[in-house]
């Protein structure tokens, strides 16, 4: 993130503008596809405040949304808890467990940082594809929405609740935006940017990594809980490292660092990955619809584009042009004058 | 279970069935990690388009040996062929580009797999020659099997010599240490990577065909193994041939018995194990690189 970053706001205004539009606009599986893109985004943004932000390249980041997954999964099937109080115990849970293996991962870097997380994670999925109380690689069904039956609204309901999932994602945006834009955030960018002079200026390097990493656990803990809320599944799936790699290759499509950035490139990517599986779209295009059966191709072909052309990702583009637009302006006022 | 001779016997042999299996996916993946610092996620596609290329020249040829060959050295071309095209410019690259570039190519590997062979597994027959039993300390034990293990300790054997004995190898072994002085002294590294990305590459093919009669061919059995060469390398070491062999031996028959003794925590323990090594002795078992 930059220093001044006047886009911030109005682009994380018109994304919501935008899923406000759509939301008016969609019938049920469009607001389904809100919700999923609600919640992907607060995912994305977790492992922003990661990658972007503190420098942490992790690939195993969708262990700790499995883990808050799992985490509401057992608290409201097992325990009878409301969905509420286990949506808490799923981000203490994965913010602890977070914590736990930050406590191991921070102290390396670089590639080995990418291995230990990747392993840790795919320590995760093995250990629920077998858990047998979980269901093991079937997963388990029934975890149940918020109930707002209080306030007369019916979760159940699509409008309901993807609307309440963009509400609880642009609550977690503001939330990791104070934290990006406090002292903390701006150690967490001076580590990222050079450690070790940090680290010889007397800053305890290890312990904002290890808080960093605890906290993008936690906010990946919430996503967990409501991505079981919204689909009333968990499976191990949800810990597999190839998550984990979607999930940075989002945040590098959005931009990475800029927080709204990811939540536009988890949206681009729903979009994107729904638009290529559906054969009429193909069709659309005078192709074989039979393509829509192998979007996976075109949709790694795109991830290859995307790491190697995608600089500073869609924000950044938009942060150039911008600035582009408002100097020639400049100029021209200049000229005038 | 464990003081039975005949299971010990068993498992000890389907432990070092793997292990030969990961020792001929890893090493490429390994020398080419400590030599380029690159990783190379699609390397397990590799292994895959072996077994399928293995499948279709055991449909074209009569010989299971000319299959060996040709199926192998199909997939060095298609490695070499990544290397020019996409890998040999992301050496600069940071590790997290690498990473993702690869992960990229998991998806357009599996894909096209699907397209070309279909989604529906396959096998391929085990060749006459090796089709029976043998008889290994009062054992039967496929005889196919017994051939896995004798290549993987051919090609351990085979690649020591060239590393040891030979210029190419010499070379190899200094780029791993110091590769800045390599080519300070006038040594065409780029080529030197090349050739070991490719032979790498080949192995991991040749792994594919040889795994190919023993397991199904399907499209996504890329994953599993990808996991478990990848942990091979970080515990040998990565650029160590020596350490791939251990690491491979540790990985195979650890997952071997893990899987028959506590079926529950088999691969979390593997995982686990990983994560330890790579805390306490992040250069592996048997580190290479005498640091820069």
């Amino acid at each position: 993130m930059r220093e001044r970053d006047p886009l911030q706001l109005p682009v994380a205004g018109l994304l919501v503008a935008i899923a406000g539009a759509a939301w008016f606009g969609a019938g049920y599986f469009g607001r389904e596809l809100i919700a999923e893109i609600a919640i992907l985004a607060i995912f994305a943004m977790s492992l922003d405040l990661l990658v972007g932000v503190a420098g942490m390249v992790s690939l195993g980041h969708a262990g700790f949304l499995a883990l808050g997954a799992y985490a509401t999964a057992a608290a409201t099937v097992f325990w009878g808890w409301p969905p509420v109080a286990a949506l808490v115990f799923s981000v203490a849970v994965a913010g602890a467990g977070a914590l736990g293996v930050g406590l191991f991962a921070v102290r390396l870097g670089g590639v080995f940082f990418i291995m230990i997380t990747l392993a840790i994670g795919q320590m995760f999925y093995a250990y629920f594809f077998k858990a047998r109380a979980f269901g093991g690689d079937n997963g388990m069904a029934g975890t149940p929405r918020f109930d707002l039956s209080l306030v007369g609204l019916e979760t159940g309901d699509p409008a309901v609740f993807a609307a309440l999932m963009v509400a609880i994602a642009v609550a977690v945006y503001f939330a990791l935006l104070l934290l990006v834009r406090s002292p903390f955030g701006v150690m967490l960018r001076a580590i990222h940017q050079n450690e070790s002079r940090l680290a010889s200026l007397g800053c305890p390097v290890r312990r904002y990594k290890l808080a960093a990493f605890g906290l993008g656990g936690a906010v990946a803990g919430l996503a967990g809980a409501l991505m079981a809320q919204h689909t009333g599944f968990v499976s191990p799936d949800l810990a597999f490292w190839t998550l984990s790699g979607e999930a940075l290759i989002i945040v590098i499509l959005g931009g990475s660092g800029s927080l709204v950035g990811a939540a536009g490139g988890a949206a681009v990517f729903v979009m994107l990955r729904d638009t290529l599986s559906d054969g009429s779209f193909w069709a659309g295009l005078h192709l074989s619809k039979d393509i829509a059966n192998h979007w996976q191709l075109v949709m790694g072909l795109f991830f290859i584009a995307v790491v190697l052309l995608a600089r500073d990702g869609l924000y950044g583009r938009l942060s150039w042009i911008v600035d582009r637009v408002r100097s020639t302006r400049r100029g021209r006022e200049g000229g005038s004058a | 279970m464990l003081l039975d001779p005949q299971f010990l016997i068993v498992q000890t042999l389907n432990g070092l069935q793997l292990s030969a299996l990961l020792f001929l996916l890893s090493i490429g993946l390994s020398v080419v990690f400590g030599l380029m610092n690159f990783i190379n996620l699609a390397h397990g596609t590799l292994f895959m388009l072996g077994a399928y290329f293995g499948l279709s020249a055991a449909r074209a040829f009569d010989s299971f040996w000319l299959v060996l060959l040709v199926a192998p050295a199909g997939v060095a071309v298609i490695g070499g062929l990544l290397y020019l095209v996409l890998l040999r410019h992301m050496q600069q690259a940071d590790p997290m580009k690498q990473v993702l570039v690869t992960f990229g190519l998991i998806f357009v590997g599996l894909e096209s797999v699907m397209i070309v062979w279909g989604p529906l597994p396959h096998t391929i027959d085990v060749p006459a020659l090796l089709a029976g039993s043998s008889t290994v300390l009062g054992q039967v034990y496929p005889t196919y099997r017994l051939f896995i293990i004798a290549l993987g300790l051919a090609v351990f054997l085979l690649l020591y010599l060239a590393l040891e004995r030979t210029r190419l190898g010499a070379i190899v072994r200094a780029g791993v240490d110091n590769r800045t002085m390599v080519a300070a002294l006038g040594i065409d590294i780029g080529l030197v990577f090349f050739l070991v990305f490719c032979l790498g590459c080949g192995l991991a093919g040749l792994a594919g065909v040889v795994a190919a009669p023993v397991f199904s061919i399907f499209p996504g059995m890329d994953m599993s193994v990808l996991i478990l060469a990848l942990i091979v390398v970080v515990l040998g070491g990565p650029g160590s041939l020596k350490g791939a062999g251990l690491g491979s031996l540790i990985i195979g028959i650890a997952d071997t018995y893990g899987q028959v003794l506590v079926p529950e925590l088999a691969r979390v323990t593997i995982y686990a194990l990983m994560a330890l090594i790579l805390i306490f002795k992040p250069a592996g078992l048997v580190p290479v690189r005498s640091g820069h």
